[in-house]
Parts: C-alpha cells; structure tokens; sequence
C-alpha cells in the first residue's frame, strides 16, 4: 500500500494538464528516485518544469521523465470497436433484427426468437454478416426484471478450451441490453483479432 | 471455489465478494485512493493470473486517467492502442466482463473520493489549505497548547501592492504570482508545519514547536525561495503565539491580523 503522502503526490502530478498516467520508481530503501509521466497535449515541456517543482516539494533528487504521448494516441473511431447501430424486436412476431457497424461497413443479423435469447442470437448473426467468425456458443442470457435497471447477462462458451465470456448492459428493453451485453462480452476478443 | 449468486443463479463472476472486501479493508483504515486502485489491481491480477493490466478511468477534475498494475508507466505506444478508452485492459485477456466492469466501478469511485477528498481541503490554484482545513488546523493547535502548554506562531502574509500586479499585468499574471508565492511557501515549512491561503492575496501559516523567533528562520527561507522563483512579489506579515498571546484561535487571527496592518501603516478602528 503506499502512503497517503505518495498518494496526494501521484494526485497533484495527475492534476496537472494533459497528464494521462504517472509512474513512480522506488530505489533499494523505497525511497521515491524517478517518476514518469506520460503527457498528452501542447504543453509538455511547461509540465515537465511543474513537475520537477511539485517532486521538490515532496521527493527532492527525485528524476522527472516525461514521456509526450501526442504522437502516439490515435482517435478511438479506429480502435475497431464494433458498434451497435439498431436492435429492433417485434414481440408478436418473434422476429429480431440487429444491425452493428464496424469502420464504415454495416452487417444485419435476423433470427426469430424472443427479446432475451433473441437479441444476443441476432447480434451474433449481425457479426457473422461482418465478416467475423466467432469462436463461441451462447451459454445463456439472463434479465432480472425483478430489480428496476438490473442489466441483462450473456453467457458465451467457447468452441474449444477456454473460460467462459460474461457480457453485461443496460437499456431502454431487454432486446437492446442482450444484443449490448453480447457485444460486452465479444468486443475486446474482436479488437485483438481486428 | 466461486459462490452462486442467489439473484441470478450464476456462478458469483462479478467478484464483488472480494471487492466488498477490499473496499471495506480500506475504508476502514480511511484510505480508499489511489492506493486502492493499485492494490485492487494487484488482487485481481492474483485472482486471475495476470502479468499486465491498464485501468484507463475518466475523472470530472483530472480527465482521462491510466492506472497499470504495479505503478509501470503506460508506454506511449501502449496508450495508442488503448486511446485513452475507459475500462479495464489486461493480459491476458480472461477477466469476466461482469468482474470488468465491477472493478472499473469501485476504482472509479475510489479515484473521485480522493480528488474530492484532496479537493475539499486544498486550494485548487497553490494546492496548499484551504481556509476551511487551515481553520481546522489552528482549532486543533490551539487547543493542544491550551491543554500541554505546546508552543506554535501563527503568521498571517499579505502579498504587497498585489492589486497593483493584477492591474499592470493582468489575472493570469496575477494567479502565476500566486501559484510561485505557494510553492516557495510550501518550500519554506518544516515538517509538521502548515501553509494556507485564506483567500485573495491573504495566506497563513501554522508554525509547529514555534515560541515566536521560529518565524525569523521561516521568513528568511520563504525570502530565499522567493528570489528563487524571481522576486515576482514582497509580503507583509504579523505573528501571534500561542499560549504566550492566546490560546483562542480567534483572537490569535485578530492579534496577527494588528499586527500585520500596523506594519502595512494601517489603523484598525
């Protein structure tokens, strides 16, 4: 646990602007001997020069190394997350319809079904019309309506070893939150293979 | 082996057993900052089997935020990847999103208690106190040489002719002057100290096991600091001790307050 002196120290450098994560090392007696920052926006060499006051003022000797991330932090639109677009549930027909986008492309997935099993079942179906193959069978989909807000959950095995994917959201129905817990419980698996 | 959740009849994946615990160990100790969202990191690597995990948090006061396990620094080509999206990256990636999501909650929780914890008692502009925890401060100093007879001054600093600073080079300037005149302040206090701006251009200070000639060695240092950081300013101050003057802290305010305007030539009616 650190100290509640090293904890308002990371605190003041985290409140300087632009910064986005300070590391502190430790020399052989814990003693704090470097901290880095990681910098994003047009001030870095400003908030190297605080820096260096606020570590004078608590770790003096203290080296200050300040890392500008302004090159390398890249707009989230291009991360390739999968985006839901429209989840549409037709109760009397059991139809279920999803739509996603992913960079600019646009697949629809259509099953028939009811709201829960139907929203994580179309929204797979909407993936596979992107282009994915999706490594994973759906386990289960849980709503507890009882509880105001309580999130719907997706349970998604996969086709060969490894644990299970848990997904989780809330919506304005239980159709859109199972078709969003899918994408919860898919999105990081999809970002590493995309 | 995990319990079954009785609401949904799932294996209890959220983890919220060991994070109730957690925060419960560090609320009790009253100590849920930073140091939680380490140490949460920590178990939930234990838990899991994990050698790296990055917590990117977004905060009112301190915008997007990064936190990795064990305190590494978050490469820059790392933090590209990521860019700058809220919740919880780990390696391997095997955390359940329900357990995810649940760690990201309470970290995020502990990350605002602290910034308003910080916040409460702190000066946003020169990051010392506040008048509120310097007000405090002087209650519980006062109140412990009334009762051990234990010495402190108290001095009140008026920046001079800071309206006129204002004036000539404008707020910005003025608040620049302000920020330097707090660092050199807070260079210039020994341990167990205390500096505060009360507000506007008026700052206090607590001198701890002080019986008055104490404050002739804080004034030289803050003298030193302050050509330091360029001479930006000069200040007027007025002392009072404690038990020696009073042990009412409001009447010590109102001793050093004389004391400093008979020094700036000003009569108090």
């Amino acid at each position: 646990m650190i100290s509640s002196t090293e904890e308002d120290f990371e605190l003041e450098l985290r409140s300087l602007p632009g910064v986005l994560n300070v590391a502190v090392g430790h020399d052989e007696r814990g003693d704090i001997d470097t901290v880095t920052l990681v910098v994003y926006g047009p001030n870095a060499p400003e908030t190297h020069a605080v820096a260096h006051q606020i570590a004078n003022l608590y770790f003096p000797g203290a080296e200050i190394v300040v890392e500008d991330a302004n090159q390398a932090v890249r707009p989230v639109e291009s991360l390739g997350r999968v985006q839901l677009v429209r989840a549409e549930f037709d109760a009397a027909r059991g139809h279920c319809e999803v739509e996603l986008q992913h960079r600019g492309r646009n697949g629809v997935g259509t099953v028939v079904s009811g709201a829960l099993i139907g929203g994580a079942s179309a929204t797979l179906a909407a993936l596979a019309d992107l282009g994915y193959e999706v490594p994973f069978t759906l386990q289960s989909v849980t709503g507890v309506s009882v509880i105001r807000d309580w999130p719907v959950i997706v349970v998604l095995r996969p086709l060969g070893e490894g644990p299970d994917r848990y997904g989780v959201a809330r919506s304005d129905d239980e159709f859109a939150a199972a078709a969003k817990a899918t994408l919860d419980a898919l999105n990081r698996y999809l970002l590493t293979r995309s | 082996m995990s319990a079954i959740d009785p609401l949904t009849e799932l294996e209890d994946v959220r983890g919220d057993g060991w994070l109730f615990e957690t925060m419960r160990e560090n609320l009790a100790s009253g100590s849920l900052g930073l140091g939680f969202i380490y140490s949460t990191l920590e178990r939930l690597a234990e838990r899991h089997g994990l050698h790296d995990a990055i917590l990117v948090l977004h905060d009112e006061t301190l915008g997007a935020q990064s936190f990795r396990l064990h305190q590494l620094s978050v490469a820059r080509s790392l933090l590209g990847q990521l860019g700058g999206e809220s919740g919880l990256h780990c390696q391997p990636d095997s955390v359940p999103a329900i357990e995810s999501d649940a760690v990201q909650t309470v970290c995020q929780l502990a990350l605002s208690l602290h910034v308003a914890r910080f916040g409460a008692a702190h000066d946003p502009l020169t990051n010392i106190s506040n008048r509120r925890s310097f007000d405090e401060a002087l209650r519980i100093a006062a109140a412990r040489s009334a009762r051990y007879g234990w010495a402190f001054s108290l001095v009140i600093l008026d920046l001079d002719d800071f309206k006129a600073v204002n004036d000539r080079a404008g707020h910005e300037f003025g608040d620049y002057v302000l920020r330097q005149f707090g660092f050199a302040l807070r260079h210039a206090l020994r341990h167990g100290d205390t500096a505060a701006r009360l507000g506007g251009d008026e700052f206090a200070v607590i001198l701890s096991n002080a019986e008055g000639t104490e404050a002739v060695g804080f004034v030289d240092r803050l003298r030193t600091h302050l050509k330091a950081t360029g001479d930006l300013v000069d200040f007027t101050m007025g002392t009072a001790t404690s038990p020696r003057d009073s042990t009412d802290p409001a009447e010590l305010v109102r001793i050093a307050d004389a004391r400093l305007y008979e020094r700036k030539g000003i009569r108090i009616l």
